[in-house]
């Protein structure tokens, strides 16, 4: 550390993403020593450890600022807010993993889900352009190949359609960031919230493109077209994952450049397509998932309306909209881990557990689990016992008292729908109906998926008696 | 003048260059044509197959492979112009650099990526 010419802050500040790397590359290591080849159990328990190193460091980086890689990146409490959230959804797909990976591509899957949250966490603590696309990418990256990483002819589509049309995204925010840069001569988000940028025509165009491309990756409808058939395709623990990291990673950069990166006035004319098509998103997605009978897309739809409710928090652009945002998306991060635990666990070894069909009767047949992906479905759609209940009420607290009551009124509308949705799963569970006596459980029990659901009940439940809501998030966001 | 003038005025020409190199042809040129022309142009040798012919898929699995290599390859040379200036710490990022691209490489030679099957 003494050798270094930048200072212990840069290595103290990527500690987490090191931590990260560093377990990759030992899971690929085991794997070429190991003979005959590294068990899944194997290669998940050195993940894991990776990914709890990575959470105590970077919850020991909490409220310690550190302003690494010239400005490049920087910690404090909203980075290891959501690097705590990555790795969760690290921690928890790695576990469907153990329960669900094809045998042949242990290593390789592995590594790779880490990589993708090195990126993640990067784009958490992103705080200037270059920054924000490196991680974007190296996300993105791993996500391509994460998704065909299975043999089915769904999963070869899914990776090629999530890697043209993610590159298309990419595209427009490359293009919006050279804007920007053009705009204020600087990569730092800091320089861009300069009063005199408001008057540049070249900000406008730039920060538009940008969030066209922040729009896509976090599948708000008019660009969300790819969701359900890049998550039905990968395999579960890739689309779990997906549905959790690459839509906290996304709004960390998205609030970073709300809260920290816009010229004094101009946020509500900036961001008004954001919210314009976020109350699209929470009505769409709710509609689109009327008509769903697989899992796996049930839930990309969710996704797209889930991901609208977290923005209305954000909508005023208020410190506690961002805490309430926050709140809720860690809610949202167990509630659908959950969903996705409870496939896994009633999965077989080539049969995902993901048609609403295989679903059928399995209050009979494994009440408990059940019983837990009722309450993860009711979680989904904000019923009262719920953490999703309170981060709803919360969320549309704020809204109404920032001055954005109508998306707070999309809200409820989008809730409204979504009710039949979520309540296909439970009923398809809990009311007989015909030849659900040749559904046969698919495999007796598995334990680390049981795991998976407990934890998950564990952090709704505990998130409704106890709202985790970091209050000293905003100040350590620039 | 704005910075960006040269830009706007560079991309004008761009565009009315390419719009009039592909519409002057259809304009003035006599058209004379012969099954020679008619051909797909291969260098000026007779073309001795089909254009669309097959690949084995593993051509492009080395070639990306060669891609990669290559350009983690070239990024040592900045760091080889700047040695001097980056001393031992930029000695320890490219040990660092290569220990990773060695265990990259390492993989893909244990899992057979480099055979010819």
């Amino acid at each position: 550390m003494i050798l270094n010419p930048f200072g212990t802050a840069d290595w103290m500040a990527i500690a987490p993403i090191v931590a990260l790397a560093i377990a990759s590359l030992l899971v690929l290591l085991a794997d070429l020593v190991a003979r005959p080849a590294i068990s899944r159990y194997g290669a998940v328990a050195i993940g894991l450890l990776g990914t709890a190193a990575a959470a105590v460091l970077a919850a020991m980086q909490y409220g310690h600022v550190y302003a690494a890689f010239f400005g490049g990146f920087v910690t404090g409490g909203f980075t290891t807010v959501f690097e705590e959230i990555v790795a969760i959804a690290l921690a928890g797909s790695l576990a469907l993993y153990a329960t669900l990976g094809d045998p042949k591509r242990i290593g390789g899957t592995v590594a790779l889900m880490l990589w993708g949250s090195c990126g993640a966490m990067l784009m958490a603590g992103a705080a200037n352009l270059m920054t924000i696309f490196l991680g974007l990418e190296l996300l993105s990256l791993a996500l391509y190949c994460l998704c065909g990483m299975v043999d089915r002819r769904g999963a070869r589509e899914s990776a090629l359609k999530y890697l043209i049309l993610s590159s298309t995204a990419s595209g427009f925010l490359l293009f919006g960031m050279a804007l920007l840069f053009g705009a204020s001569g600087s990569v730092l988000l800091a320089d861009l919230a300069r009063p005199q940028l408001a008057a540049n025509p070249l900000f406008w165009m730039g920060s538009g493109l940008f969030l066209i491309g922040l729009a896509f990756k976090m599948s708000l409808v008019p660009f969300h077209a790819w969701a359900p058939d890049v998550y039905e395709g990968a395999p579960l623990p890739v689309t779990a994952y997906m549905s959790v990291a690459t839509k906290a990673a996304t709004l960390a950069v998205f609030a970073r450049v709300l809260y920290a990166a816009l010229p004094a006035g101009t946020a509500s004319h900036v961001m008004l397509p954001v919210w314009i098509v976020a109350g699209i998103s929470m009505i769409a997605g709710n509609v689109g998932m009327l008509a769903q009978h697989d899992l796996k897309r049930l839930l990309a739809y969710s996704g797209i309306a889930q991901v609208g409710y977290i923005l209305t928090a954000m909508a005023g652009g208020s410190a506690l909209g961002l805490r309430y945002a926050i709140y809720y998306l860690v809610a949202y991060t167990f509630m659908n881990l959950g969903a996705f635990a409870v496939a896994t666990a009633i999965s077989g070894e080539h049969e995902e557990g993901a048609r609403l069909v295989s679903y059928a009767g399995l209050a009979r047949r494994r009440p408990w689990l059940a019983a837990a992906m009722t309450f993860f479905m009711l979680a989904l759609a904000g019923m009262p016992p719920t953490a999703g209940f309170l981060g709803k009420i919360l969320i549309l607290a704020t809204s109404a008292d920032s001055g954005y009551a109508w998306l707070g009124g999309l809200l409820v509308a989008g809730t409204a729908i979504s009710l039949y949705a979520y309540a296909k799963v439970v009923r398809a569970m809990y009311l007989p109906q015909s030849g659900d006596h040749h559904v046969a459980d698919l495999r007796p029990i598995a334990p680390l998926a049981w795991i998976s659901v407990t934890l998950c009940l564990i952090g709704v439940i505990a998130m409704t008696f106890y709202p985790l809501t970091p209050s000293n998030v905003l100040p350590l966001l620039r | 003048m704005n910075p960006y003038g040269p830009v706007a005025l560079y991309l004008c020409v761009a565009f009315a260059a390419a719009l009039l190199f592909s519409v002057l042809p259809g304009l003035v040129a006599r058209r004379k044509p012969n099954p020679e022309k008619a051909e797909a142009y291969e260098c000026g040798v007779e073309p001795t197959s089909a254009v669309a012919g097959r690949f084995p898929v593993r051509f492009y699995l080395i070639a990306m492979l060669f891609v990669i290599f290559d350009v983690e390859a070239a990024s040592f040379y900045p760091w080889a112009v700047q040695m001097h200036a980056l001393r031992i710490y930029g000695l320890l990022e490219m040990i660092v650099f290569i220990i990773v691209l060695g265990i990259g490489y390492a993989y893909v030679w244990k899992k057979g990526g480099f055979a010819w099957r």
